[in-house]
């Protein structure tokens, strides 16, 4: 992964002094609570229902043993003894103390980690495929691009105050784990040979209120061109979006009111006039980051498909597992394994300080020091020998990070809720813990196949329910919470939004639609169609007439 | 009173002199004394790069417009005289302005901003090639040097 140089090392710990000073005037009362709103946000402090919440980025997702490690004694010394992995590939902590924070931040600088820019509206943490670097259908490793973004987007003298928050993210595989058709910038980079790389541009995806595919602006541009052409893109938002209204102040609403042609034009007259100037990248400079993600040495090894056989044939339970949550690697020998955080009764994305401190252990044991962070709110092991997998298994299920349901019903996308999180309508938490003990037949859910189901607890969107093949929103109904499900969501490649049944449901009928949705499913699926394919055959209608007639 | 602040790299610089008459877009004319103030959704017209002073005022200091109008005055319009910052302008911002091509402000009232105020200029360094700076990091010696480094 990417090294800090001495450049980067000093600018996060001047971060960190400058973020300190500015807590110290805001507790003197020399800045007012809304001053100093906006200089916390861009460190990561939310103030929260009950506690103030810090967000530490990691960026694209990939983290060291050693930062994770620290991560867990943060979770010790400042918080109850865990943290939260987010749908952006963060970290955060529920209960820090406002006057510690700098602490905090001054301890992640220590192993290279910060929380710059991960709230407030700025461009926020680059996001990208967990398995980059060893997925089989990648192109090339999108991370080095992330962080040549990362680098760029910080502290920027022109973006940091922007109409509203703003997200990029980056995929480099056939198969789109990356969400990048719902983000503000989604980037798809392909091998463009001798040349260097090509990146594909969308522009104007998004979820929160208005949920919207984006549009693609730019097709082939030379890699080269990647922050000259993001610097136009955002110069026209950070001029053109709007101020008035925070609900339209994405960049989506912007492109949807000037079309995605008449977009394109404005930025590609301003690109006009920045292509060639200093901010175009040098092959030396993407040589120099790319050389941080250059490959391990991996001791040679055979496939253990003999070994696992026979394991699996004693273990049932691992043979879930490996068909679950173990993917296939680049490199001969070796896996990606998924630990899922979410055995049921569990806060989905929760992690104790004990649980980081093994995860570390193992990435070092069982890889090379390595960690991801999905967006589903997984931990990942990406370089895995075959023939430790049993031993991983063993390990994470006494952990409790075994659960053999990534991809599955039970492995529900979920954001804080309403039990956390000042902006929520309803509690999110709840809802996920009920349909995962309603659904707790292995049988049942694994001949469902793969199926995402995501909870937010309010429009805003965190726990991406618009592309849930199941969508759960929280919604206030004259002050009580009431869930609305939406159907045929999908983040991936072709995504789409998913549709609203009807009228919303109470907390205690939840789990008994869900119940019918599926069983709608199972009665009309046609071979081994899976939910998503047969929910864009049979449409709505006959989802809906089982739901609703039932629940007169 | 407000404050007429001249900014520099490491410097703010308290003026006595009063803040100069300003005029929009729709009164000033070219060759005027006087200054023109722009609102920050102005779109930069070319007959804008002869003025002698240019002030972009900003509504509330969260605002980002000021910044890339700035940016354009400097860059598309070749734009050299004083570029000024007014309205909600905040010292905790300062570093952007100065980086966008601002070299001096006008502090409301209550807000203050000493001549050696480290607010002026918190990092020793960034990323980004900027007004101040006009290449990257990475096209710079500095960058070179640490690269070798490690």
């Amino acid at each position: 992964m990417y090294r800090y140089d001495s450049f980067d090392r000093q600018f996060v710990a001047e971060r960190v002094a400058h973020y300190r000073a500015q807590t110290e005037r805001y507790l003197s009362g020399e800045l007012s609570e809304s001053e100093f709103l906006h200089l916390r946000l861009r460190n990561g402090l939310y103030v929260q229902r009950l506690a103030p919440m810090l967000r530490v980025a990691v960026p694209y997702g990939t983290l060291s043993s050693a930062q994770l490690r620290r991560l867990a004694t943060i979770a010790r010394d400042y918080d109850r003894g865990y943290g939260h992995l987010t749908t952006r590939q963060n970290v955060q902590f529920n209960w820090p103390e406002l006057a510690e924070v700098p602490d905090i931040l001054e301890s992640l600088a220590g192993v290279d980690m910060h929380a710059i820019q991960t709230s407030g509206n700025c461009i926020r943490n680059v996001t990208t495929d967990e398995f980059a670097g060893v997925a089989v259908d990648e192109a090339l490793d999108p991370r080095p691009y992330c962080e040549l973004i990362r680098q760029w987007s910080t502290a920027h003298p022109e973006f940091d105050w922007l109409p509203r928050k703003f997200k990029i993210a980056v995929t480099a595989a056939t198969t789109d784990r990356a969400a990048v058709d719902v983000h503000d910038i989604g980037l798809h980079l392909r091998d463009g040979g001798s040349g260097g790389a090509l990146v594909d541009v969308k522009v104007g995806g998004g979820l929160g209120r208005t949920p919207v595919i984006g549009g693609l602006i730019r097709e082939g541009l030379p890699v080269i061109h990647l922050l000259t052409y993001l610097e136009a893109i955002l110069r026209v938002y950070n001029r053109y979006g709007r101020r008035d209204n925070k609900y339209k102040a994405r960049i989506k609403i912007l492109v949807k009111a000037m079309g995605v042609d008449g977009f394109r034009e404005r930025v590609e007259e301003e690109w006009r006039a920045l292509e060639g100037t200093p901010s175009t990248l040098t092959d030396a400079e993407i040589q120099r980051v790319a050389s941080g993600f250059a490959p391990p040495e991996y001791p040679a090894l055979d496939d253990a498909v003999d070994l696992l056989a026979e394991q699996r044939l004693a273990n049932p339970a691992f043979g879930r597992w490996l068909v679950h949550c173990v993917h296939p690697h680049r490199q001969r020998g070796y896996a990606i394994a998924v630990l899922s955080t979410k055995p049921t009764g569990i806060s989905p994305g929760d992690v104790s300080d004990r649980q980081m401190d093994q995860v570390a252990d193992w990435a070092d044991r069982y890889g090379f020091g390595e960690i991801r962070i999905s967006h589903q709110q997984n931990f990942v092991l990406p370089d895995v020998p075959q023939r430790d997998l049993f031993e991983l298994w063993q390990k994470a299920r006494d952990a409790e990070l075994a659960a053999d349901n990534a991809g599955l019903l039970t492995d529900i996308i979920c954001c804080p809720g309403g039990d956390y999180c000042s902006l929520a309508n309803a509690k999110s938490i709840p809802i996920a813990e009920a349909i995962q003990r309603r659904f707790d037949d292995y049988d049942y859910v694994h001949d469902l196949g793969p199926l995402d189901l995501n909870i937010s607890g309010c429009m805003n969107a965190c726990g991406h329910h618009h592309v849930g093949n199941i969508g759960i929103l929280g919604v206030d109904k004259k002050g009580l919470e009431f869930y609305q499900i939406s159907l045929g969501g999908h983040g991936g490649n072709g995504a789409s939004i998913g549709q609203i049944v009807g009228p919303s449901f109470s907390r205690d009928e939840v789990p008994d639609v869900i119940e019918r949705i599926l069983e709608t499913y199972v009665e009309l699926r046609e071979g081994d169609e899976s939910f998503l394919h047969c929910y864009r055959r049979i449409g709505i209608e006959p989802f809906k007439e089982r739901i609703y007639v039932r629940a007169d | 009173m407000s404050a007429l602040i001249e900014i520099d790299h490491r410097r703010a610089e308290r003026l006595d002199q009063d803040p100069a008459t300003l005029l929009g877009p729709d009164e000033w004319t070219e060759g005027s004394s006087a200054g023109l103030l722009l609102a920050v959704d102005a779109e930069p017209e070319p007959r804008f790069a002869s003025a002698r002073l240019i002030a972009i005022e900003f509504p509330t200091f969260h605002d980002g417009r000021g910044l890339s109008l700035a940016v354009l005055l400097r860059t598309r319009l070749g734009y050299r005289g004083e570029l000024r910052a007014v309205g909600d302008v905040h010292p905790e911002l300062v570093h952007y302005l100065r980086r966008c091509g601002f070299d001096s402000l006008v502090l409301p009232e209550g807000r203050r901003l000493d001549p050696e105020d480290p607010r002026l200029a918190p990092y020793s360094d960034y990323y980004q090639a900027s007004i101040a700076e006009t290449l990257p990091a990475f096209r710079r010696d500095r960058r070179g040097v640490y690269h070798r480094d490690h």
